[in-house]
C-alpha cells in the first residue's frame, strides 16, 4: 500500500517549471529516497507535500487523505525537515521542542524522548542560536521525529553534519520504519547517502522522474539500457547525464 | 488549538526577548509622567476646576500614548522578528496550526501587555488625583471609564502593527514603517473626526476632550477597524499561501 501518491504533480514559476507532471509511489513503512541533482525539484515537492508551495497541476494523496481539502490533518501525521533548520533563536533546544509538542499536543516526555533520539540530551539547556551547524541539524531531526509521526519529511537530514554525525543520522534514518513504524521520505543529491539508507529510490531531474523503484530494479533498468552498474553512482550519473543530453544538453 | 493554549504558546516563545521587561519599563515610565509633571508644578494644575482626572489626562496623556503606541509597534516588531530570525515560521508552517491563529494569538499577548501598560499608568493617574487633587473622592469610575477607551483605541494600532510586522521579514522595514505611522498621526489635526480615526492616530484621542456621541462614534469606529484588520490578515495569509 502507498502512503503517499502523486498523480501528475506540477510546479511552475512563470515560464520555469520546477516540478513537471510526476508520478509518485512511496510505500508504507519504506525509506524512500529521492535523489537528484541541485535544483531537480525534490525541495519543491517535499514543500507542496507539507502545503509550503502549492502545485499548479495534477494532485497528490497522503495517507488517503487530499490537500488542500485535509491540510491540517495531514501536517498532524507528518513530521519534517525542510532545507534549513527552523528554530527559535532566544529559545533553548527543549523549548523549541516543547512549542512543537504543545502545537502537537503530545505528553510532555516526549521532548526528552526527541532530544535522546537525535543525541542532543546534554545540550538540551544551550540557547538554540548558540548550537553549532550540525546541532541545529539535529534539533531540526528532533522537531520532525517528535511524537513518532507516520511520516517523516526530511530534505537532506545529513547537512552540515560530521562524518560520525552522518553516520548515526542515517543508521537512525535507516531503523525508523522498524522503531516507529513510520514511512520516511529523505532526499539528497548523494547517491551514496541514500543507498545505504533507502529501499526505495526516486530519481528526479530538472523536475522530470526518470526512475522510481528498488535499487536492484534500478540496476537491472541500468544494465538493459547500457549504463555502468558496477555502483549506484555512475548508474545515476549517467542516467542524468543521458536526460541532460536528451534534453538538448541542458545541465 | 484553544484561545489560552495559543495565548501560552506565544507567551513561551517571548522569552529572553525583553518583550516584558520593556513594557513593564514603558510602563512605569509612562506612568511617572503625570507624576512628575505634577510634582514640578502643582499649583499649575491643583487650582484648576475641572476633575482631576480630566487635568491629569488633558496635560499629559499625549506624552503618555505617543510611549503607549511606540511600545506597541515595538512589541509588534519583536512578536514577529521572533518567527522570522531563525526561520521558526517555516516550521510552524509545517505544523497543524493555522497562520492566522498565531496571528491572533500574538494580537491577544500584545493586546494584554497593552493592558498592563494602561493597568501601570491608571494606577498612576489615580495616586496623583488622590495626591494632588485631595478635594475630590477618589476618581476610580472615571480612571476606569477613560482607560477603558483608550485600550478599545489601542487595540486597532496593535493589530495593525502586527499585520505590518507579519508581512515584513526585516525587523527593521516594519519598525521604521510603524513608527513613521505613529508621526504622522502626531500630526493628524484633532478637528477632522475622519482623519483621527487612522489607526495609529486614535490612542490619542481622550474622551474628556469629547461629547459622548463623538466618545461612541470612536468606539464603534474602532471596533470596526478592529474587525477589518483582522479580515484583512487572514485574507492577505491565504493569498500568500497560495503564491508561495
Amino acid at each position: 500500500m502507498n502512503i503517499i501518491e502523486t498523480q501528475g504533480l506540477t510546479k511552475s514559476y512563470g515560464g520555469f517549471t520546477a516540478v513537471s507532471g510526476i508520478n509518485l509511489h512511496i510505500p508504507q513503512g519504506s525509506v524512500y529516497g529521492f535523489l537528484g541533482p541541485n535544483g531537480a525539484g525534490k525541495s519543491t515537492t517535499m514543500k507542496m507535500f507539507l502545503g509550503l508551495t502549492k502545485p499548479t497541476g495534477g494532485s497528490f494523496v497522503i495517507d488517503g487523505m487530499r490537500f488542500p481539502d485535509s491540510r491540517v490533518q495531514i501536517l498532524k501525521e507528518i513530521g519534517s525537515l525542510i532545507e534549513a533548520p527552523s528554530f527559535y533563536g532566544n529559545l533553548t533546544g527543549e523549548e523549541n521542542l516543547d512549542i512543537i509538542r504543545r502545537i502537537l499536543g503530545l505528553p510532555r516526555s516526549s521532548v526528552s524522548e526527541a532530544l535522546e533520539t537525535v543525541g542532543l540530551t546534554p545540550h538540551r539547556k544551550q540557547l538554540a542560536k548558540k548550537y553549532s551547524l550540525g546541532m541545529k541539524q539535529r534539533l531540526g531531526l528532533a522537531g520532525a521525529l517528535i511524537g513518532r509521526p507516520p511520516i517523516l519529511i526530511l530534505d537532506e537530514p545529513t547537512n552540515g553534519l560530521d562524518p560520525v554525525g552522518i553516520h548515526e543520522i542515517r543508521t537512525l534514518i535507516r531503523s525508523l520504519p522498524q522503531r516507529f513504524a513510520c514511512t520516511v521520505l529523505v532526499s539528497s543529491h548523494l547517491l551514496s547517502e541514500i543507498e545505504l539508507m533507502a529501499d526505495h529510490i526516486g530519481i528526479l531531474n530538472h523536475g522530470r522522474l526518470l526512475f522510481e523503484g528498488t535499487p536492484d530494479a534500478l540496476k537491472r533498468d541500468a544494465t538493459f539500457q547500457g549504463y555502468p552498474t558496477d555502483n549506484l553512482e555512475d548508474t545515476f550519473l549517467a542516467l542524468i547525464d543521458a536526460d541532460n543530453r536528451q534534453r538538448g544538453g541542458a545541465r | 488549538m484553544s484561545t489560552m493554549n495559543l495565548i501560552r504558546l506565544e507567551l513561551k516563545k517571548i522569552k529572553r526577548t525583553g518583550f516584558l521587561p520593556a513594557f513593564l519599563g514603558g510602563g512605569i515610565l509612562a506612568a511617572a509622567v503625570p507624576a512628575v509633571n505634577t510634582a514640578f508644578r502643582p499649583e499649575l494644575f491643583a487650582g484648576l476646576s475641572a476633575p482631576p482626572v480630566s487635568i491629569l489626562l488633558g496635560a499629559n496623556w499625549q506624552m503618555m500614548s505617543m510611549l503607549n503606541v511606540l511600545l506597541i509597534v515595538a512589541g509588534a516588531c519583536v512578536l514577529y522578528h521572533i518567527e522570522y530570525a531563525d526561520n521558526a515560521m517555516r516550521k510552524m508552517s509545517t505544523l497543524p496550526v493555522r497562520e492566522s491563529s498565531l496571528f491572533f494569538g500574538k494580537a491577544a499577548v500584545l493586546i494584554l501587555a497593552g493592558v498592563l501598560l494602561l493597568a501601570i499608568e491608571a494606577v498612576s493617574v489615580f495616586g496623583c488625583s488622590i495626591y494632588w487633587f485631595s478635594r475630590a473622592a477618589a476618581p476610580s469610575a472615571g480612571i476606569l471609564k477613560s482607560f477603558g477607551f483608550f485600550l478599545l483605541m489601542l487595540i486597532p494600532a496593535a493589530l495593525l502593527s502586527l499585520a505590518l510586522a507579519s508581512a515584513c521579514r526585516n525587523l527593521w522595514t516594519s519598525l521604521g514603517i510603524g513608527v513613521v505611522c505613529v508621526f504622522a498621526a502626531t500630526m493628524i489635526p484633532a478637528q477632522r473626526f475622519a482623519l483621527t480615526l487612522f489607526p495609529f492616530a486614535m490612542p490619542f484621542q481622550m474622551p474628556v476632550n469629547h461629547t459622548g456621541d463623538v466618545i461612541r462614534n470612536y468606539a464603534i469606529a474602532a471596533a470596526a477597524e478592529t474587525i477589518v484588520i483582522s479580515l484583512s490578515e487572514v485574507i492577505i495569509l491565504k493569498v500568500r499561501r497560495i503564491f508561495a
